[in-house]
């Protein structure tokens, strides 16, 4: 959270993080790079430089989007989500760098401007074999640039939340024309069957990571709660919610966080005004309700953010009675 | 060619804008951009320039953030 807008709000846990993902860029790159020049001697270094920048590019894109479902699946994974969108600017830097060197070795040095070639130079749409790759990459990259491009909290309040969570789940369109744009690409001429399994894989699993992260909460969602006579839903045992700790229940159409603070009960909306974080799984930091994605914070007893901060959540009101949790579901006005 | 040429008057439009509103402009949107420093300025201009039609709109018309 900050009040007035900065580049980048760096802490020790940002640094190490940018650090490793630097150190892991560079030594793909130099194991690829040296990899494929002693496997492929007759290959030109531009050519292993693009295929370096484009791997690593994809690979990057891929734990992006595991990040995610893993995230919901194990809450081990949530440090990985606090600095995700410098992987996504770094993946975006690496296509850049894949796609100007690639134009530059296929494009330029001719007759025709580089980009006017990128389009013209293969007119086969009709054909699956000599389908031209590369618009699907430069779509990708249009995609990606967006995204990298909006990649802060001053375009979340300008764009609205809504317009920019639309625009960032682009990514996945991005992610659909670059299996397509290597499927098209870099397959058609690739004999070993290692690329092609590669592909298939990484397909796989991030596909199969969203479908178990998207049973878990509609398994949630699915355990709803039935009101009683005065208006209020049962949410389960008051002893097994942990001090600064919450527990989750849907109710009235909408998830709520009950927390446990001072002994006393204090239910907010679950969903955080920030980027949807799920403010129920987050724990209470400094009297804040703290969330787990991004860090933002909420006074339990308001629902608002701590001055001078400007965010807020609904707060619900919530008691305990013969050892039970109770939640009314409509929000306090 | 025609499309590129247009293409590169919209972004070279847009980049002198971008340099402008990141300069002056973007305090009147956005309260918390008030005081910010060089480097969230310059972050912004890419995509500024790219969008350059909805925040000279958006300029014009008084929106404001806050």
């Amino acid at each position: 959270m900050s009040v007035q807008y900065r580049a980048v709000s760096w802490n020790p846990a940002k640094r190490r993080y940018d650090a490793v993902l630097g150190v892991g860029v560079v030594a793909y790159l130099g194991v690829f790079t040296g990899l494929s020049a002693i496997l492929h001697p007759s290959v030109t270094a531009e050519t292993l430089l693009i295929r370096g920048f484009g791997t690593a590019a994809l690979l990057l894109l891929h734990v992006i989007l595991a990040i995610g479902p893993l995230c919901r699946l194990q809450r081990r994974f949530l440090p990985l989500l606090s600095n995700r969108r410098h992987l996504g600017v770094t993946m975006f830097v690496l296509a850049l760098g894949h796609s100007a060197l690639s134009v530059f070795q296929f494009h330029a040095l001719g007759n025709e401007n580089p980009l006017v070639s990128l389009f013209t130079s293969n007119p086969r749409y009709d054909s699956l074999r000599h389908f031209p790759f590369e618009v699907l990459g430069l779509a990708a990259l249009i995609i990606l640039f967006f995204m990298a491009a909006t990649s802060h909290d001053f375009w979340l309040r300008q764009l609205s939340p809504a317009a920019w969570k639309a625009l960032h789940m682009s990514v996945y369109a991005a992610w659909a024309l670059l299996l397509a744009h290597v499927a098209f690409g870099a397959l058609q001429s690739e004999r070993n069957p290692v690329l092609a399994g590669v592909l298939i894989t990484g397909a796989t699993l991030i596909a199969m990571l969203h479908l178990a992260a998207a049973l878990k909460e509609l398994g949630r969602d699915r355990n709803r709660k039935k009101l009683t006579a005065d208006g209020f839903v049962e949410a389960g045992r008051w002893d097994d919610i942990e001090e600064g700790r919450a527990r989750i229940v849907c109710a009235g159409g909408e998830r709520i966080a009950i927390f446990r603070h001072n002994g006393q009960p204090a239910a907010l909306g679950n969903v955080c005004a920030h980027q949807g974080g799920p403010l129920g799984e987050g724990r209470i930091l400094d009297g804040c309700v703290t969330c787990p994605w991004h860090g933002f914070q909420y006074l339990p007893e308001s629902g608002g953010s701590p001055p001078p901060f400007r965010e807020k959540v609904p707060t619900y009101a919530a008691t305990v009675n013969g050892g039970l949790v109770y939640v009314r579901p409509e929000p306090r006005q | 060619m025609t499309l590129l040429a247009v293409l590169a008057v919209y972004l070279g439009a847009g980049l002198l804008f971008a340099i402008i509103f990141a300069a002056r402009g973007v305090s009147r949107l956005d309260v918390q951009a008030e005081g910010a420093g060089l480097g969230f300025r310059l972050l912004i201009v890419p995509g500024v320039t790219a969008l350059w039609p909805f925040f000279l709109w958006s300029w014009l018309n008084g929106r404001r953030v806050e």
